[in-house]
This record gives C-alpha cells, structure tokens and sequence, in this order.
C-alpha cells in the first residue's frame, strides 16, 4: 500500500517535472535540451531559432495574430506563438504591454509591412520559426522519456 | 533584395535544424545537412524555372 503509494506520488512528481521541462523548451528555444544536457543542440536549436525569428523582423513579416474573418489566420498564429517568448515579446515590442493585454486576441497588431517585397519571406520566417521549436518541444519530450538519446 | 539568397538563407537554418534533430553523430549530421541543403536550394530553383512560363 505504502509503495504503491509512493510510485504514484513519483510518478505525479515526473510529470510535473516534465510539464515545467516541455514549457521550459518552448519559452526559451533550446532550454530544455541545456537543462537535459544535450548543450550542443540546445546552443545549435536557439541560434537557428532565433535567427529565422530576428530574419523575420527585418524582413518586416507579420506576426500571426487571429482574425475571426480568416481561419488561415489561426494556423499562422499556431506556427508563430511556437517561438515561445520571442512571440510575446515582439507583441508586447508592437502593441505596448497595455495594448497586448486589452487587444487578446482578437484586437493584436502583427506588425509587418505588406507592401514591402520582405513582408511573405518575413512571414516564412516566422512559421518556420516556430514550427521548428515545436519540434524541439517534441524531441525533448522524446529525450526526457527515454525513447531517445 | 536578393531572393536566392534568403532562400539559400532558409534552407541553411532548415538543413542545420534537421541535421541536430535528427542525427547524432558528425558525419552523419554533415552527410544529412547538405542533402538536405542541396535538395532545397536545386529543387526550388528548378521548380522556379519550371513555373516561368506560367502567368
């Protein structure tokens, strides 16, 4: 009774730990492989992240925001919000701190210049960006549950 | 602007992030970065040759 007790209290304690490690490798791009010390592909994973997202603003993409009138938008917000703090750290950089609180969700700037030829390769960018840090989300999940090295 | 160049630039950062996720070892993320490379900037600049004639 005691040990089964106790395997249950571990196992709710794991999964708290693994929560608070995939939530740390989505916010900050390569966290969760540093703290899982796989250091060479966590500096690797936040250099490539961080540098499609800082392409993607100089090349004045729009950040996915969601439109009600545009489902598509929800898709590229998906992609985007994959950057973890990068993504809310460019909305609070283009709405104020105020602007994004009071703007959720609906009311957001994504920034962006649509006349200008950078904006489609900046949006590329983005969603490329932040897809690829789901997948670190993923492979670290993988890591820490043993199914890979 | 230089288009090729941020598409060579794209499919760098894309190449070099699969060849972490999903190779180990040196050679194995070398062989796997620049297929991978190759495929990208070859394939869409064929693909942008073939889809000239079209309006």
């Amino acid at each position: 009774m005691s040990s089964a007790k106790h395997s249950t209290e571990t196992l709710g304690a794991r999964s708290r730990a693994a929560t608070w490690l995939l939530a740390a490798s989505w916010l900050v791009p390569g966290l969760g492989h540093w703290i899982l010390g796989k250091r060479v592909r966590a500096v690797v994973f936040a250099v490539v992240i961080v540098s499609a997202f800082v392409t993607g603003v100089l090349l004045n993409g729009e950040l996915g925001v969601p439109k009600p009138q545009n489902p598509f938008s929800w898709l590229a917000t998906f992609a985007c919000i994959g950057d973890g703090l990068l993504y809310v750290v460019r909305m609070v950089w283009l709405n104020g701190l105020g602007g994004a609180i009071s703007g959720f969700p609906f009311g957001l700037s994504g920034g962006g210049d649509p006349t200008l030829a950078g904006f489609a390769y900046g949006n590329t960018f983005f969603y490329t960006g932040g897809l690829m840090n789901l997948l670190v989300v993923l492979d670290v999940s993988d890591i820490a549950s043993g199914e890979k090295d | 602007m230089d288009h090729l160049l941020l598409m060579c630039w794209h499919a760098i950062l894309v190449s070099v992030f699969f060849a972490f996720l999903w190779r180990s070892d040196a050679s194995g993320r070398l062989k796997l970065f620049l297929k991978t490379l190759l495929i990208m900037v070859v394939g869409s600049t064929l693909l942008g040759w073939l889809m000239f004639p079209f309006p």
